[in-house]
């Protein structure tokens, strides 16, 4: 326990003690632990310990081929595999100067926006777990299900899809997917109505949720939070309209902020990005033509030494990935730069003076996905 | 605003030892002493308020150890990456943490990966890895579990 | 057929005369009549032991049917018809499950905590009025014996986070301790403005006093039946008041170290308390067992399972509370309204 840098002051009448929240944890979505020092049930101070399921990925890439990697990818952000495909061959492809086909671009929209929709989806069903309400994961798993069968018959993965290639796609689009696609679209944003009926704008939750873990706007910046979680603190930042990537820049849409930045303003912000993704998803049925699905890429992929750093805007944030290149067929370095790894350092700022509880909604409210963080 | 104005900006401020231009980001590359003014500088006066990330690099050919910061600036939308080369015995940098919150964690992450010692950084411990690994991302790291791959 | 009906609209009345019968045949015998009167006390606690087990199997059946129905999926329904006896294998796993102490815990009160927990719950069931004159002790202080009894589960709860020497654990029991005291209050002075009317603290006066549906104190007491249900809601630690047990912050409260028989106990009073609940709030709101064409008995438990419903309705739909909002909402909101409706019956009563 002395590990931790926490001091416990002995007084009179109450004594602080260490509350140790996690590994395992219903709450924490993974095998986070957070050391907690506590005055009855206020936390006085939160230390995260990271790093359970660390598995060397970044060692792991120095030794892979560059195509060899796209895999591994998938497997930081579980919940959204394809952002992070996106982001390496983004950058791979960068490097070594090759333009991606139109189709197979907006493909790529698809399934990011897809990928979205799922781990927002999830995010709702396990932040009503956490707050208390055992119903609104019943019902955001039956349209996850919806979501999960069309990435799957695109992609023959319901989790991680090793979706990507560099330079494009392997398989076009089944048939009958764009016929599903509108099917589910034309009742997606109803449904988002009702799950904002059942939790969202709940007495209890707005109560629990409103002015809790005000994450102010320098705090978020000075900590490098991004993502939805960024935005509830109304920064309008967001990597699709600042940076268009992947033919973005083709695409109407909003960027969603919140006003205070609290716990509320986020879940707010989450909810409102499903329907813009589905505007996303109504546009590019329109401008998916047919063409190639894959650029033409070298046999042997040895991009020129240099370095590059991509980032795509995942659900959680800016998801990047820095790769050194040396010449060779195998990556120098690469350096994944996760989102949630830079939302979770910003929790110790943010729920000191709150109730267990609170820690509960705050930490759920910045959706962390606890792979990406130990990678 | 390019990179030429943006070094033009910076070149009588700061010493760069080298600056290039990499896929349209300016790199500049800097003395290790410099840092904190540096990353001060361009937090306070050029408004890069937003650090991507930090890492290093081991080029373990040179016998050196390259710290990278990559800055963002939501003012400006623009964007810079400052090195810094240490050398590879003992690496040892000023810590910015104070200056950008979120490079806590990065460094403690760098430092456990490449053994660079953060001076004056509040909590320097590691943050993913056991005890007793150290340094696996140095080129050298040689771990008795190691298995080569296969060729294809 | 008409021996059926016989035995459901006249149970009392056949109780009354085995009782007479039995009662002559021992003093054929001179014997000494206190051991028939414990004979027939053991007989009814038995029979009441037997109703509320297979009465918490079927509640917790039905509250996963209710549960599944709210979630739109199916429910258990793989054991038995409809997966009705599910939980009847649920409770043999659990009841041939590893039973595990752990090493830091207080052993003798960890032991007796499931126990004190469940026996105010049992012990409850004497004053619960099933039928007309199918009630075990018509106490004269009736509904003072409920309010007495009931309190007396926080102790189990408080003594099951204490021994469990687990933070969380402790955490759940002082939540509880908090919460049932405060919401001791409100439900006192509800069932005060219920006495008020009735005058009486017997059951069966209680039920007696609604002899018409219009005289139903639901009808004459909206509001209070209304804080009954919230307040005993809150009393049994049941979602949005969960709070002791409260999954996601807290693993799961002052259960979190029991497994086993021990935890099976924790589950068996949970579901009976909240039947006890419903059945007050039924003797208390809802005429009891009264009603027309059905018998006593099966009005009785048609109207508890109503309430029930309700309860779980309230459980599948709303987000847990956080404690301090739990403790404003008792004390800010519940205790003065309970007041002034307390206020309004004693001035109705006296001056109409």
């Amino acid at each position: 326990m002395n590990k931790f840098p926490i001091e416990i002051e002995k007084g009179l009448t109450t004594d602080e003690y260490i509350l140790n929240m996690g590994p395992q944890h219903p709450s924490t979505h993974g095998v986070l632990r957070v050391v907690l020092k506590m005055d009855g049930e206020v936390v006085k101070d939160a230390i995260p310990d990271v790093g359970y399921i660390h598995t060397g990925l970044e060692k792991m890439f120095e030794n892979r081929k560059y195509e060899q990697i796209i895999p591994y990818t998938d497997r930081t952000d579980y919940l959204s595999a394809v952002n992070n495909n996106l982001a390496y061959c983004l950058a791979v492809e960068k490097l070594l100067g090759i333009e991606v086909p139109e189709r197979a671009k907006i493909m790529r929209v698809i399934l990011c926006e897809l990928n979205r929709i799922m781990s927002h989806l999830l995010w709702y069903s396990a932040y009503g777990l956490d707050m208390g309400a055992l119903t609104p994961i019943i019902y955001a798993f039956r349209e996850r299900e919806e979501v999960i069968d069309l990435v799957e018959s695109m992609t023959g993965g319901r989790l991680t899809h090793n979706a990507l290639r560099i330079g494009g796609f392997k398989y076009d689009l089944p048939k009958d997917f764009i016929y599903k696609l509108k099917n589910f679209i034309s009742h997606f944003n109803d449904r988002i109505d009702e799950y904002e009926a059942l939790l969202i704008n709940n007495v209890i939750f707005v109560n629990r949720t409103k002015d809790i873990g005000v994450l102010k706007k320098e705090i978020a910046i000075s900590y490098g939070v991004t993502g939805p979680s960024l935005r509830g603190s109304d920064i309008s930042y967001d990597l699709r309209k600042i940076e268009p990537y992947s033919g973005y820049e083709k695409f109407e849409f909003d960027v969603c902020t919140g006003k205070n930045g609290d716990t509320l303003d986020r879940c707010k912000v989450r909810m409102n990005e499903m329907r813009q993704s589905i505007r996303i998803l109504e546009q590019a049925i329109d401008h998916l033509k047919d063409g190639d699905i894959m650029a033409k890429v070298p046999k042997v992929i040895k991009p020129a030494p240099g370095e590059i750093y991509c980032a795509v805007e995942g659900p959680r944030g800016e998801t990047g990935v820095y790769i050194v290149s040396d010449g060779s067929e195998k990556p120098y370095r690469i350096k994944l730069r996760s989102p949630s790894f830079s939302n979770l350092s910003v929790l110790k700022e943010i729920v000191v003076g709150y109730k267990i509880a609170d820690l509960v909604a705050i930490m759920g409210s910045l959706d962390l996905v606890i792979p990406e963080i130990d990678r | 605003m390019d990179y030429q104005q943006l070094l033009s900006k910076i070149k009588d401020k700061i010493n760069i030892l080298q600056a290039r231009e990499d896929l349209g980001i300016l790199n500049i590359n800097i003395e290790k002493k410099q840092i904190r003014e540096v990353i001060k500088f361009l937090k306070d006066e050029l408004k890069f308020n937003h650090l991507n990330f930090l890492t290093a690099i081991d080029l373990i050919d040179n016998n050196q150890i390259e710290v990278v910061y990559r800055l963002y600036s939501y003012e400006t939308k623009e964007k810079i990456v400052v090195r810094v080369k240490l050398e590879r015995q003992k690496p040892e940098i000023e810590t910015i943490s104070d200056i950008f919150r979120t490079a806590e964690w990065h460094e403690r992450e760098t430092y456990e990966m490449f053994g660079v010692k953060f001076l004056n950084h509040p909590d320097l411990r590691k943050l993913l890895l056991p005890d007793e690994i150290e340094m696996p991302l140095r080129k050298d790291f040689f771990h008795p579990d190691f298995e080569k791959l296969p060729e294809i | 057929m008409e021996l059926i009906k016989d035995i459901l609209y006249n149970t009392d009345k056949i109780l009354k005369d085995f009782y007479n019968w039995a009662y002559k045949l021992w003093s054929s015998f001179n014997l000494p009549f206190f051991i028939l009167d414990i004979v027939f006390y053991l007989l009814i606690t038995l029979a009441v032991a037997a109703f509320l087990v297979f009465n918490a199997l079927f509640i917790i059946y039905y509250d996963r049917k209710v549960a599944a129905k709210f979630q739109v999926r199916y429910g258990p329904n793989r054991v038995g018809y409809k997966g009705i006896l599910q939980t009847v294998a649920d409770t043999i796993k659990l009841l041939i499950k590893e039973d595990i102490n752990a090493d830091k815990v207080d052993k003798i009160v960890f032991f007796l905590a499931p126990f004190l927990v469940f026996i105010p719950s049992f012990l409850v069931f004497l004053v619960i009025p099933f039928g007309k004159g199918l009630i075990p002790a018509d106490l004269n202080i009736g509904i003072l014996y409920v309010l007495a009894i009931t309190g007396l589960s926080v102790l189990g709860i408080l003594s099951a986070g204490w021994a469990s020497n687990n933070k969380y654990s402790l955490i759940g029991g002082m939540r509880s301790a908090a919460q049932i005291i405060s919401y001791e209050i409100p439900m006192v002075l509800v069932i005060l403005s219920v006495l008020l009317l009735s005058g009486s603290l017997k059951m069966g006066d209680i039920i007696n006093a609604q002899s018409s549906i219009s005289k139903w104190f639901i009808f004459v007491q909206p509001i209070g039946f209304i804080l009954f249900l919230i307040a005993g809601n809150a009393e049994i630690n049941r979602a949005p008041f969960d709070l002791p047990e409260a999954e996601s912050e807290l693993v799961s409260g002052f259960i979190t170290e029991y497994s086993a028989m021990k935890f099976a106990f924790f589950f068996l009073a949970e579901y009976t308390n909240l039947f006890l609940t419903s059945a007050i709030a039924t003797t208390l709101f809802l005429g009891g067992w009264q009603g027309p064409f059905l018998p006593p008995f099966v009005w009785f438990i048609i109207k508890t399972y109503l309430v029930i419903t309700l309860l779980m309705w309230f459980r599948w739909t709303f987000p847990r509370i956080r404690v301090d909002h739990l403790m404003e909402f008792s004390w800010k909101y519940l205790t003065p309204i309970a007041f002034v409706n307390l206020i309004a019956t004693a001035i109705l009563v006296k001056f109409i």
